[in-house]
């Protein structure tokens, strides 16, 4: 199935898939420590604020960026950890398989609808449905 | 002595109840699973990193929500406000703040041992209370400062 094991420094490497996912998902937590001090710091100030500061807190670009970033890299992080979730309890291939998509699934319409809602604030763009038959 | 192998090490006379007399007469120790393991702090901060990824997942659903909330104007905004500062809402809030500590100071602790740091006995068993009790203190911490400022009145 495979050919000869592989070492790099002395340490057997994966034969086939699994070690890039394993490390996607600590890059993408470490980026998400300081991205949750960041998320404290404006849960903070968004708290309690008025619909005016909410909107004036999303026209700056940087709070919107780092918002969606945030949101973004979070669902990368959760579609992996999910994922192992997934694979340590449920045992049956096609009912794993078909999880695994659903989760896929929901994380990006979760990143779609994110970004789309944040866009929309960052522009000041007029309240939904505008735009949408309305 | 009854046994057919000695067993090496501790286990003859050990009094911590962690060995178990084999089927086959060998003393072994007793395997580490969830029922047969004595409590440690390690073991809950592990469980409590998995538990805070699903409650951090069902959060940004509800930040979504908020998000969708915002984009559709003010009276929407307004009705996500008034659910937020209801009891329920109230709870919530409080714990998605300690969602928020738990997975900064718990995925912190995750990446430090998962580079094979801080494993001694002593060094998991700290960074492990930190990554279970630091949360509870921060987040009381963080409510009372939005009180006291006014930021949200119970």
């Amino acid at each position: 199935m495979s050919g000869p094991a592989k070492f790099r420094n002395n340490v057997k490497i994966s034969e086939r898939h699994g070690a890039g996912e394993w490390l996607t998902e600590r890059v993408l937590l470490a980026a998400l420590l300081p991205l949750g001090v960041w998320a404290a710091s404006s849960a903070y100030t968004l708290a309690g604020a008025s619909y005016e500061a909410v909107l004036a807190w999303f026209a700056t670009p940087l709070n919107a960026a780092l918002a969606a970033i945030a949101i973004l890299v979070f669902l990368g992080f959760a579609s992996l950890a999910w994922k192992v979730i997934i694979e340590d309890y449920v045992h049956k291939p096609g009912t794993k398989a078909a999880l695994v998509v659903l989760l896929n699934l929901v994380c990006l319409v979760l990143a779609a609808a994110s970004v789309f809602f944040i866009v929309r604030l960052a522009l000041g763009s007029a309240p939904l449905p505008a735009g949408f038959g309305a | 002595m009854t046994h057919p192998n000695s067993t090496p090490g501790d286990a003859r006379d050990d009094h911590t109840g962690r060995f178990v007399t084999q089927p086959n007469g060998h003393r072994t120790p007793l395997s580490p699973h969830m029922e047969v393991w004595r409590w440690h702090v390690t073991m809950t901060a592990s469980i409590l990193f998995r538990a805070t990824i699903i409650a951090a997942s069902g959060g940004v659903v509800l930040l979504v929500g908020w998000l969708a909330a915002a984009a559709s104007g003010v009276d929407a905004f307004a009705a996500a406000g008034g659910f937020m500062g209801s009891p329920l809402g109230l709870i919530v809030g409080f714990g998605l703040t300690l969602v928020l500590f738990s997975f900064i100071l718990n995925g912190g602790r995750h990446l430090i041992n998962d580079t094979g740091s801080g494993l001694t006995l002593k060094a998991a068993t700290t960074l492990s209370q930190i990554a279970v009790f630091g949360p509870v203190v921060l987040s009381v911490l963080f409510w009372i400062v939005l009180s006291v400022t006014g930021r949200v009145s119970l």
